[in-house]
């Protein structure tokens, strides 16, 4: 039954959960609490609708914040100097006999499970993220920051995909991924072509696997035709990078891009104004990071203070706090849309 | 031995846990579900709340371990359950006492509307 499997996996949850409380609280009432917990998943699994899970959900996270922080700081606060000496001897001969022999999980320890599961949390789950180009402009602006959902890609055959929603890269969809020529920047673009897709464009026309497609996400801000970014991947142009040559070499059969097995073709929705696919050439699939959820910030500054925050950087961002925020665009949801096919 | 009014006012859980455990022996769970009862499920205790407030209240000497176990077909080991103290008794008298003494300084300057039948049930 998959409710009993769902209501064993929470538990678990729960239990490893538990140890984020100081130990000496987990000995004397993790086994009620962990009892308790599994009571309340079966009051709600009586009356089951997503509501009530979603809201149990809720509940039971913000119980275990606050609590967590309150008993571990009351454990602290109990602490006389006697005990405080003790503590400071106990992490000393911790760090000194890391890895040397078998120690009780002490104070370092405890600590560090805490530190685990927030790591845990902040590098698989979601990430935080902010946009320094204009390229997917219209869509997502310059100094968007943004939420990425890690696990919505996560490769397949991984644990995750038999328990979490989990639905391949199509097309359409909004991509964060690693820039394949500096893999430590994330770039953020629309994915245009998967495995087995022939490309081509027509005069800004987007004309996939032979049909032409209108795609209502892009901006054009330049009407004169480019012959090599409007009508791709016809007239190879000079700038585009050895990798891009060596995918117009290798994956192009007559007239058409032919994405290759593992690969993504990737363009910004500012169309005259990206450097995407068409320039540095495809995205491996294993170079794909995530989907954007939502954007939680949005601050009107220029490119380079993005990348790297600087003094003056904060102080403009203190001082005009208020005025720069892109107040309506808190919150928005960069969505996944569909090319519709031209008539 | 502290006076119950060294301990007052209690935080809502604090009160409404002694409450729940006024006229029987309760285990977690058990605690959980009158609290909910009480307050119309405004107040769901989870266990970190719920188990938080036992320890200082165990410390304070306002509830303790009860060795009785009064359901033993659904009983299990891990379940422990609770009895008030003496003490606790006090306390919990003490507050209500307090609550309904504001309670009547807020009737007098006529703050309030006329309580609705059956809205909440009483423990």
């Amino acid at each position: 039954m998959p409710q009993s499997i769902l209501l064993r996996c929470f538990c678990r949850l729960y239990l490893v959960m538990l140890y984020a409380y100081p130990r000496e609280f987990r000995m004397q009432f993790g086994g009620e609490m962990q009892q308790l917990f599994r009571d309340r998943c079966r009051q709600v699994t009586r009356t089951p609708s997503f509501w009530n899970w979603v809201r149990f959900a809720i509940q039971s996270a913000a119980d275990w914040m606050s609590t967590m922080f309150q008993e571990r700081m009351a454990a602290v606060r109990e602490l006389t100097v006697q005990e405080c000496a003790n503590k400071t001897f106990q992490v000393v001969r911790t760090v000194w006999s890391v890895g040397r022999s078998t120690q009780p999980r002490g104070f370092v320890a405890e600590w560090a499970m805490t530190l685990i599961i927030f790591l845990f949390a902040t590098t698989t789950l979601v990430q935080a993220y902010v946009v320094p180009t204009g390229s997917m402009e219209s869509t997502v602006m310059i100094g968007d920051h943004m939420l990425v959902d890690r696990m919505s890609y996560s490769n397949p055959g991984s644990w995750g995909s038999h328990l979490l929603p989990y639905r391949d890269v199509q097309r359409g969809d909004i991509v964060c991924f690693h820039y394949p020529e500096d893999v430590r920047q994330i770039y953020v673009k629309r994915v245009i072509g998967i495995p087995g897709d022939r490309i081509h464009m027509e005069n800004k026309q987007l004309v996939r696997n032979g049909q032409r497609f209108i795609e209502p996400y892009t901006q054009h801000i330049d009407p004169t035709i480019d012959p090599y970014r409007d009508n791709f991947p016809q007239a190879p142009s000079w700038n585009t990078t050895p990798r891009g040559r060596e995918m117009l070499a290798d994956d192009v059969r007559d007239g058409e891009l032919i994405v290759p097995p593992g690969k993504l073709f990737v363009m910004g929705d500012n169309r005259e104004n990206s450097e995407d696919s068409r320039y540095w050439g495809l995205v491996p699939r294993d170079y794909v990071v995530g989907k954007p959820v939502f954007i939680y910030w949005s601050y009107d500054a220029p490119t380079a203070d993005l990348a790297n925050w600087s003094v003056d950087h904060l102080i403009d961002v203190t001082t005009h706090f208020f005025t720069k925020t892109r107040w309506n665009r808190t919150f928005r949801v960069p969505r996944a849309q569909q090319a519709e096919l031209a008539r | 031995m502290s006076k119950p009014e060294d301990l007052l006012p209690l935080t809502p859980p604090v009160f409404h846990i002694l409450v729940a455990l006024s006229d029987e022996e309760r285990h977690g769970y058990g605690i959980m579900q009158d609290v909910a009862r009480q307050t119309d499920n405004a107040l769901q205790l989870g266990p970190g709340t719920l188990y938080g407030c036992l320890k200082r209240m165990l410390a304070a000497g306002m509830v303790e371990e009860s060795e009785v176990r009064p359901d033993p077909v659904i009983d299990d080991e891990r379940r422990r359950y609770y009895r008030m103290t003496p003490l606790g008794q006090r306390v919990v008298r003490a507050e209500a006492q307090r609550l309904a003494n504001a309670v009547t300084a807020a009737k007098t300057r006529r703050l309030f509307d006329r309580p609705k039948a059956g809205v909440t049930g009483g423990a």
